[in-house]
């Protein structure tokens, strides 16, 4: 066990950092893509109800890795062969998309029901000052929805952390990866994988407890 | 009465939800500084009738002009002509994220109309119009029904509207809290405010109102003063209604 630490230690923490990259880079993203597609399907208009309830139910009906897979290798062919021969997509960004895509999805749910968990008395109330409907949902809708969303989001983040493994797929050296390409080297397979697990362990707990504390902050204010 | 002005006119309103008719055919004029009172059982509309004002519920036919802007024309600013309407509902609704002060200053800060300075000044002397200008700095949850109501009350006078609309203001709250607020609502009156108030409060309606509107089943079954329609009703449902409730 030592001697992996000490040999592959750089390479590990390397890869650690290239995980938590592309985590970052997949919320912020399915953020903005959740907040979209939420306030599409909380609106009134059938239209954008029906691009919202079809997105939703599109990406979460298919497996990460089919989409990794379809992002990675699918897109950029059918881009080729529509004349754009220099189209690429690295696996940095394939990974980033095909994440954003499956985390922005669960978002937009846990948005919506944090949206419809405010009582309409609120929207009417804000509506009747003469607030347009944007206006009274930045102002008093969502920040109130927010409070009772961090859980889940932070419940998502860390699952979006987590699905980050299955993208070694596609060949980005995040932690998993570099941990089968430690494996491989060293047949060491009980204690690589013993301390990748603990590695993502420990993210993901501190992680948490930082949450917790979000969480309890915020409640305190009420 | 003749020389004043017509704040409010609706003409031949109906609105549905989906099969059922809440609203069927009503005509009315507000004129300005009048309290108008709207009785009668749950379930006739009165609500909904003082909802289609500012348009929190679409009218599904006829025409509503508020101050010259026909609210029903989907061209108007509903906007705009909300800032001259203050609301003032049964639940209060209140911004629980924002402190008194907030609440109030909220609409006037977020649409210009004054700035931060001006709107806490309006804000303190609105709260101290209803009383509450001690609790400046609290929290909604921290303060009793009567007060939240009173709160609301200051924040829909914010953005200084010609008009207010009472929906129940009274009816969540506990007895002993029911004076404080028609309190307010009575100095209000006495200002030359123009009112439109739905209410169970029959004292109230008696001592404050000009004009005593009795509906039932989506009609206006019978208005006038309030002498003539709680002292002296005509119609059998008026009558039934009051025995039931005096």
């Amino acid at each position: 066990m030592l001697v992996i630490i000490e040999k592959y230690s750089s390479m590990l923490l390397g890869a650690l950092g290239k995980t938590i990259l592309l985590t970052l880079l997949s919320l912020i993203f399915a953020m903005v893509v959740g907040m979209i597609f939420a306030l599409m399907n909380v609106g009134k208009n059938r239209f954008f109800n029906c691009i919202g309830t079809i997105y939703v139910d599109a990406v979460r009906g298919v497996p990460l890795i089919v989409l990794a897979y379809f992002i990675f290798f699918g897109v950029p062919q059918g881009i080729k062969s529509l004349g754009f021969q220099d189209f690429r997509l690295t696996a940095l960004q394939a990974g980033t998309i095909a994440l954003a895509m499956n985390c922005g999805a669960y978002m937009a749910e846990i948005i919506r029901a944090g949206i419809e968990s405010v009582d309409k008395g609120q929207m009417e109330a804000s509506r009747s000052l003469g607030l347009s409907y944007g206006k009274s949902m930045r102002k008093v809708v969502l920040p109130q929805a927010i409070r009772t969303m961090i859980p889940s989001i932070i419940n998502q983040f860390i699952i979006t952390l987590k699905d980050t493994s299955i993208l070694s797929v596609i060949g980005f050296p995040e932690l998993t990866n570099i941990g089968k390409t430690i494996s491989g080297n060293t047949f060491k397979s009980l204690q690589t994988w013993a301390i990748v697990g603990v590695m993502y362990m420990v993210v993901i707990i501190t992680l948490s407890r930082i949450a917790k504390r979000i969480e309890r902050r915020m409640n305190r204010g009420r | 009465m003749a020389d004043k002005k017509i704040k409010v006119h609706v003409e031949n309103l109906k609105k549905s939800f989906g099969k059922l008719e809440v609203l069927k055919d009503i005509s009315m004029d507000i004129q300005e500084g009048e309290v108008v009172v709207l009785l009668g059982p749950s379930g006739s509309g009165k609500s909904t009738f003082l909802r289609c004002l500012n348009q929190l519920e679409t009218a599904t036919a006829g025409t509503i002009v508020v101050d010259g802007a026909d609210v029903t024309d989907k061209h108007t600013d509903i906007n705009k002509v909300r800032e001259n309407i203050g609301m003032v509902f049964q639940h209060f609704n209140l911004f629980p994220h924002k402190t008194v002060l907030g609440n109030i200053m909220l609409a006037p800060v977020e649409l210009k109309k004054m700035t931060k300075e001006q709107a806490t000044e309006t804000g303190m002397s609105l709260l101290k119009r209803v009383g509450m200008e001690t609790k400046a700095d609290t929290y909604p949850s921290q303060i009793s029904g009567g007060q939240k109501q009173r709160v609301a009350i200051a924040r829909a006078l914010a953005m200084n509207p010609d008009i207010m609309l009472f929906d129940e203001p009274t009816s969540a709250l506990d007895p002993e809290m029911v004076g404080e607020v028609l309190a307010v609502m009575k100095k209000l009156a006495a200002d030359g405010m123009t009112m439109v108030v739905v209410t169970h409060e029959i004292g109230f309606a008696r001592e404050v109102a000009d004009r005593i509107v009795f509906m039932d089943a989506g009609y206006i079954v019978e208005q006038g003063t309030p002498e003539e329609v709680i002292d002296h009703p005509k119609e059998e449902r008026t009558i039934d209604f009051l025995n039931k409730v005096l």
